[in-house]
Parts: C-alpha cells; sequence; structure tokens
C-alpha cells in the first residue's frame, strides 16, 4: 500500500472544501431485491461550517452521513467522498480505518457506548484505538487528560467512573460527543443527535454542539425536524435519493 | 492493541457465560491430567518393581544354563561398575499346596526361581519384598491392629535369606499369591484364612524337570520343601506364580550340580562302568546384576557383556575345561527385560492421552457456541468499535485475546484441580471409602432447604428463569444429600481387585505442559471462527437500529 493510499492531509489547499460528495449513489441488496437509495448526492461541507441535512424516513440520510464518514462505501462507480480532496476510495481499509479515528467523530442517535467500559473509558476509547501497549504508559496521562478535560467540561466531571447504564439520555449523548471529539476530529457527524431525547435536554445538546461549532469543528447534522435544523449554518433536503437547496 | 486487551479483559469478567467456558476447559485439562498421571504412575510402580526384582542387568541362558558360573561371577567382581551379582536357575515345575479350597491337596503351575538369596538381597529388593518379617517402625505405624506380621512368630526373614545356606533344610518361599488362603484386605496387607492355613506351618511339594547340558530331558524329581516365608513384588503375575527355592537345591534336583563327565561315545572303563573323563561344573541359567550408582544400565550392559567374552575366551582357551559356556547368551537391561508388559502401558497410556484429548474438541465446541452466541450480541458493539476507527484485525484480535486467555486461564485452574485431586487421590479414595460424615449431609440438606425457598420465592415472583435455575439446584442437592445419607462406603480401587494396594499417580509435567498447551489452542480455534465472524461484521447494519 503506498503512501498516498493511506495519508490524509491535514489542511486543505485554498477552495476546496473540507468535506464533499459528488454524485453519490448507493443501492442495497435486500434479498433478491435491489433497493437503491441514494440517486446521485452532492454537498459539501467547508471548514468550521455546520450543515444540517433532512430528509423523512428512509430518504438515506444516515446512509449518505455513514458514506462522508467512511463506514460505508459508495456502489461501484458510484461517485466520489473526497476529505481535503482526497478520494476517500483511494485510502484502502487501513487509511479509511485511520480516517473513522482521526478526522471524523460519529455522533449517533442511540448514543451506543460500550456498556462494560465506564463514562471515562468510553471518551477515551478513539484515543487508545491504534496505541500499542508498550508506549500505552507514557500515552496514557495524556488521553486521560484529554478526555477528562471534555467531559467535565459538558458537566460529566462526577460520572466518571459511572457505567452507562448509570446515566440519563442526555447524558449519555453528551459521552458520545466526548468520545467523538476526543481524537479531535476535523468534523463531526451527527445522525439524528437529539432523536431519543425529550426537547429539553434535545436543546442542552444542540447547545453543547454549537459551543464546538463555534470552536471550530465542521459539523455534517442529520435530522428530520425543521426546528433543530434551524441551528445549522445552512441546511439541505435529501428528497429521492438526492441532495437538493431548501425545502 | 490497548483497546483489544481492555475489551477482552472487561467481557471475561463482567459475564457469567465465559467463566462456564473456562470451567469446561478445566475440568477437561484436568480431566486428562488425572488420567495420564494414575497411567504414568502405574508405570512408574511397574518399572520400580521390574527393577527390583532383577536388578539392573540380566544375563541369560535358558533351560540349559552356563556352565562354570561361579567364575564367570568371579569376572563380574572384577568389572569396574558392577556392584552385585547373584546366579539363579530359572525353570518351570508344580508345586502342591497342602490343601486347595475344596479341602484337598491342588497342585499349581510355577515359575521356579532357584536362589542364593543372600546374594540376591544385594542386587534386589529381595529383602524388602519377603512378606513374613518385622515390621520397620514406620510400616509398624501405618498397619492395622490386627495385621498378623505384628506378631513375634511371623518375623521370619531369616529363613527367607537362609535357603541356600550350608546345611540348611529344604525350604521354599512363595508367591504371596500362591495360596488362595491369603485374603488380600482394603489396606493391602494379606490374611491367612483361616488362620490355621498360614503357609509358613507347612509344607509343599516340587516337581522338576531337569535338562542335561547337551538339552536332554531326564525323569522329573520331586522335593519336599518347608515353606520358610512368602513375599510379595508387587508384581501380580510374579506374586501369583513364582517360588523360591535355595540354588544348590535347585541345582541338585535339576541335575545342574558340579558332578561327574563321562564320556558321551559310551566308552566304558575297566571296571564297565561309564568312562569319566572329568568334572562337569555346576549350571546357572541366570545372572542378575546390579550396577554402581550412577551407571546407566545401558552402560553396565556393555561391561557385562564384555566381562562375558573375557570369561568365554578364557574357558576356551583352557584345556581342563571340559564344557564350554555357551558362545551367545541374552544380555538384557531390565526395561529391556520387561519390554513386554511396559511398552503396551505406555501405549495405552499414549492411546488414553490422544482419546481424551478429544474431549477438547468438545471443550472448543463450546467456546465456540458461546462466543458465536456473545458475538451476535456484541455485533453492535463491534459496529461502535468500526465506528471510533477500530480496523477488522482488531476486533478479530479481541476475541482471539479472549479466547487465549480463557484458555490460559483454564488450562491452569485445571492443572492445580488435577494435581490436587492426584496429589490427594488415595485421600479422596479412602475418604469414599467411609460412611459419610454427618455435616457434609447436614450442609449438603440445608443448602438444598435454602434453594428450595429459594425456588419458592422466584415462583411467587413470578420468574420462570430464576424458578427454573433454582428449582434444578434443589433437585440436585437434594439428589447429593440423599445420596450421602445412604452412602455406605465404596471402594472403586479395592486392592483385593487390583494390584497395587495404593492408586499409583504422578504428575507428568511434559504431559501435563502439553495438555495445557492443548487446551489453549483448542480454545483458540474454537474462538476463531467467532471472531471471523466479529470481524465481519457490517458496522453500518450493526449500528442501525438499537
Amino acid at each position: 500500500m503506498s503512501d498516498a493510499r493511506t495519508t490524509i492531509p491535514t489542511a486543505p489547499p485554498t477552495g476546496v472544501a473540507l468535506l464533499e460528495a459528488v454524485d453519490v449513489r448507493k443501492t442495497y441488496q435486500l434479498g433478491a431485491t435491489q433497493v437503491p437509495v441514494l440517486h446521485g448526492a452532492t454537498l459539501s461541507v467547508r471548514e468550521g461550517e455546520w450543515l444540517a441535512v433532512m430528509g423523512s424516513s428512509g430518504s438515506g440520510k444516515s446512509t449518505l452521513l455513514h458514506i462522508l464518514g467512511g463506514l460505508d462505501r459508495a456502489d461501484r462507480d458510484g461517485g466520489t467522498v473526497r476529505f481535503r480532496g482526497t478520494p476517500l476510495g483511494s485510502l484502502g481499509n487501513r487509511g479509511l480505518d485511520r480516517y473513522r479515528n482521526h478526522q471524523v467523530g460519529f455522533v449517533f442517535q442511540f448514543y451506543h457506548l460500550l456498556p462494560e467500559l465506564s463514562v471515562l473509558e468510553n471518551a477515551m476509547l478513539p484515543g487508545m484505538i491504534g496505541r500499542v501497549p508498550f508506549a500505552w504508559r507514557t500515552q496514557r496521562p495524556e488521553l486521560v487528560r484529554r478526555a477528562t478535560d471534555l467531559l467535565e467540561r459538558f458537566g460529566l466531571a462526577h460520572r466518571l467512573k459511572h457505567r452507562p447504564r448509570e446515566l440519563s439520555g442526555g447524558e449519555r449523548q453528551r459521552v458520545a460527543i466526548a468520545r467523538a471529539l476526543v481524537n479531535r476530529p476535523q468534523v463531526l457527524l451527527a445522525d439524528e443527535p437529539t432523536g431519543n431525547l425529550d426537547s429539553r435536554t434535545g436543546g442542552e445538546i444542540l447547545d453543547l454542539l454549537g459551543e464546538e461549532h463555534r470552536r471550530g469543528l465542521a459539523i455534517v447534522m442529520v435530522t428530520h425536524d425543521a426546528s433543530i435544523a434551524d441551528r445549522a449554518d445552512r441546511t439541505r433536503w435529501l428528497r429521492d435519493g438526492r441532495v437538493a437547496e431548501g425545502a | 492493541m490497548v483497546y483489544a486487551s481492555l475489551l477482552a479483559n472487561r467481557y471475561l469478567t463482567s459475564r457469567v457465560i465465559p467463566l462456564i467456558a473456562v470451567l469446561a476447559v478445566a475440568l477437561n485439562v484436568a480431566l486428562v491430567v488425572i488420567v495420564v498421571s494414575v497411567m504414568t504412575g502405574f508405570l512408574d510402580m511397574l518399572r520400580n518393581s521390574g527393577r527390583t526384582l532383577m536388578g539392573d542387568v540380566v544375563v541369560t541362558h535358558e533351560i540349559v544354563g552356563i556352565p562354570d558360573y561361579e567364575r564367570f561371577l568371579e569376572v563380574l567382581a572384577e568389572t569396574p561398575g558392577v556392584a552385585a551379582a547373584s546366579p539363579l536357575i530359572e525353570t518351570f515345575g508344580l508345586v502342591r499346596l497342602p490343601y486347595g479350597r475344596d479341602g484337598e491337596s491342588r497342585v499349581e503351575p510355577v515359575q521356579v526361581w532357584a536362589v542364593d538369596p543372600r546374594s540376591l538381597a544385594q542386587v534386589t529388593g529381595f529383602a524388602e519384598s519377603v512378606y513374613w518379617q518385622a515390621p520397620s517402625e514406620s510400616a509398624r505405624a501405618e498397619m492395622a491392629e490386627d495385621d498378623p506380621r505384628l506378631e513375634e512368630a511371623a518375623h521370619r526373614l531369616d529363613d527367607a535369606l537362609a535357603l541356600n545356606d550350608p546345611g540348611a533344610d529344604a525350604s521354599i518361599v512363595l508367591g504371596i499369591e500362591i495360596s488362595p488362603f491369603n485374603r488380600r484386605t482394603r489396606d493391602g496387607s494379606y490374611r491367612p484364612e483361616p488362620p490355621a492355613a498360614w503357609m509358613p506351618l507347612h509344607d509343599v511339594t516340587l516337581s522338576l524337570v531337569p535338562v542335561s547340558s547337551g538339552g536332554r530331558i531326564s525323569e522329573p524329581r520331586e522335593g519336599r520343601f518347608r515353606i520358610a516365608n512368602e513375599f510379595q513384588s508387587k508384581v501380580y503375575q510374579v506374586d501369583s506364580q513364582r517360588v523360591l527355592i535355595g540354588l544348590a537345591e535347585g541345582q541338585r534336583l535339576l541335575r545342574m550340580a558340579e558332578g561327574p563327565l563321562y564320556d558321551p561315545s559310551g566308552e566304558l572303563d575297566e571296571d564297565g562302568r561309564p568312562l569319566r573323563i572329568g568334572t562337569s561344573p555346576s549350571r546357572a541359567t541366570t545372572i542378575l546384576v546390579r550396577g554402581d550408582d550412577g551407571v546407566p544400565p545401558a552402560e553396565l550392559k556393555m561391561r557385562v557383556s564384555t566381562a562375558y567374552d573375557r570369561f568365554l575366551k578364557e574357558k576356551r582357551d583352557d584345556p581342563e575345561a571340559k564344557v564350554k559356556p555357551p558362545s551367545f547368551v541374552d544380555i538384557q537391561t531390565w526395561e529391556e527385560r520387561l519390554i513386554d508388559l511396559i511398552a503396551p502401558v505406555e501405549k495405552e497410556r499414549d492411546l488414553m492421552n490422544v482419546l481424551f484429548s478429544i474431549i477438547y474438541v468438545v471443550s472448543a465446541g463450546l467456546v465456540l457456541s458461546i462466543f458465536w452466541a456473545i458475538v451476535h450480541e456484541k455485533s453492535r458493539d463491534i459496529g461502535i468499535l468500526r465506528a471510533v476507527g477500530a480496523s477488522r484485525l482488531g476486533v478479530l484480535w479481541i476475541f482471539l485475546r479472549w479466547g487465549l486467555v480463557l484458555g490460559v486461564i483454564g488450562a491452569f485452574v485445571g492443572l492445580g484441580i488435577g494435581s490436587l485431586v492426584v496429589d490427594n487421590i488415595n485421600a479422596i479414595h479412602d475418604a469414599m471409602g467411609e460412611p459419610a460424615p454427618g455435616w457434609s449431609i447436614g450442609l449438603a440438606g440445608t443448602l438444598a432447604a435454602a434453594t428450595l425457598l429459594a425456588t419458592i420465592v422466584s415462583a411467587i415472583r413470578g420468574s420462570l428463569l430464576h424458578g427454573l435455575i433454582w428449582s434444578i439446584a434443589t433437585v440436585l442437592l437434594g439428589l447429593v444429600a440423599l445420596g450421602l445419607f445412604r452412602h455406605e462406603g465404596a471402594v472403586m480401587w479395592d486392592p483385593s481387585v487390583y494390584y497395587f494396594d495404593r492408586i499409583p499417580s504422578r504428575v507428568d509435567l511434559w504431559r501435563a505442559g502439553a495438555t495445557m498447551i492443548g487446551a489453549v489452542v483448542f480454545s483458540i480455534l474454537g474462538a476463531a471462527i467467532p471472531a471471523a465472524k466479529a470481524a465481519d461484521v457490517d458496522p453500518v447494519r450493526a449500528l442501525r437500529y438499537e
């Protein structure tokens, strides 16, 4: 594997979007039936921009988010996703693993914390990946400090040793956001981050995302709620597998 | 990979089901360790018994014997590395016991060893094997109060050692299992039943068939022997078939003593009697040799062979020696001599090892099914790991490492259980031979009552799962309590059936190590398929729903 397949630029060339999808197509195979979801979706996210992607249930919002995050792949010859101008398709499996670990952070509707790990360990998890045991003793304090700082900032200083089952929904989502940010990614991919929360708690989570956005974090947020999308700088609609401006 | 270690350890410690796999691996290892240790102990006892019976090296020339063996013994005595040697004649005969179970005399075919007991005691463990002798202080402490060996009249070691002394009566020492009246008890000792059937009070008649130096059979000869003692070698075939008589008496009966040598052509002397041409030296069929400490049997065998060559040359060059020693004699170490006995047991042990190792496949299957279910349950976690950047190899390693840790823990726990059982196998067996103590019945009963209470509580709360688990525990503990109550003592390793009075066992560390490695390898193999399944989990599908 050449370096070109695994190296991701740390700063964008002038005039290049941070993350962009060009004519992305995706079809799922359900038994003998082919179910097309994306028909050529195109969008781009600029450095430090908060983009909301809206669409009805089953419109392919989550699929687009997964493809942007390198968790899923578009169809063969099904368009391109570029991060800082580098096509994700050129990264290879190892490169994609590193991309998900370092450049993007995922936040899911259902938090998806690991129940066997404490709050602190969940937040540290992405930072542990790629570490080898020999160097871990020297690297651990820095990672603990970073995760603790984030959790304290999110009001969870008293919950560090608790297990996820001991937390409320809002607390769990804050842990998930801390986990997504611990490796200082360039872009946060949030899939209905308030979809499982009451409106007050959801508002708190959006406030928290807004604060991170003001610190320079780019966010792509998928939602079906227009009031939530209003928090974003820009909103795009996903309709019939294509991205459209406005409602 | 740090996260893989963390998760593997957490998965292992936060759930009960993997501990069942650990227990399965541990029990498998313990089972193999126990079975192989008993077989190894059995082999050790066979070897020890063999060496105790015949020394380090055996020189034989069956039937006809080695003429002038006394000179060969002198040559051996001059040979470096030879500590002692003892001559004997090995043949077969018929012994007429004083009475059989049917109240009449009883004739048994026996293997006869005509020996010099004093030199035999220097080469083998003969003196220790003589059964009726004064016990040592330590042995006395372990004997039952009614053990007949404690009686003064039973202290007859000297009689056994004097078999071949000049002027001694014709005496015989019988293998302890020859007399049908010697009843073996659970503690491994023997009691004559009825007491009047104690063999040293009686005589036997022994019939032997002499064979000339030319290999011709003569008329059978018969002798009356006082029973001097009995011996216990701890090898059943020996104790049930062998009798010992004095070498001189054996030579006399078998016509192997020194005597006149007549002209084989049949020429007569002046008086019309066969022409005497010299003296036929006494013969012995077997020479047992013990080496100095530190001389390996194979090395001693070479030295004995060289000594025999020297003896042979000397006799061939001696014009006075009318009867020459045989050119070829069998010279074997005790292990080679016992190969027919040891080799099958070794093969059996290896076979048992292989057969029992098949149960590793069972534990691998158990690990596989448990891990498969866990991977299925944990697919969402795997999706999360992939989403935060874990590689497929990393996910694979979590489960492989889990299998490795599980196998290693199971192997060591199994070795511990196995060693504990092997070290205390006779104590466990003895305890099983006694009625269950009251406290154990009480404990099992109390636990059964407690689980019954838990069953009732679960039923009231409407928990079917807990109710079922507690009711199964109640039934099992109730059966244990009932079994203990009815247990009156069961002896599985009955010395009156099995030959050794104690269950032989020795943990062979190399074999135990191989067993443990096997358990670890199969645990990893069992984990490999679910691990590969985990690595193949589609993170998108895994994360799609809560």
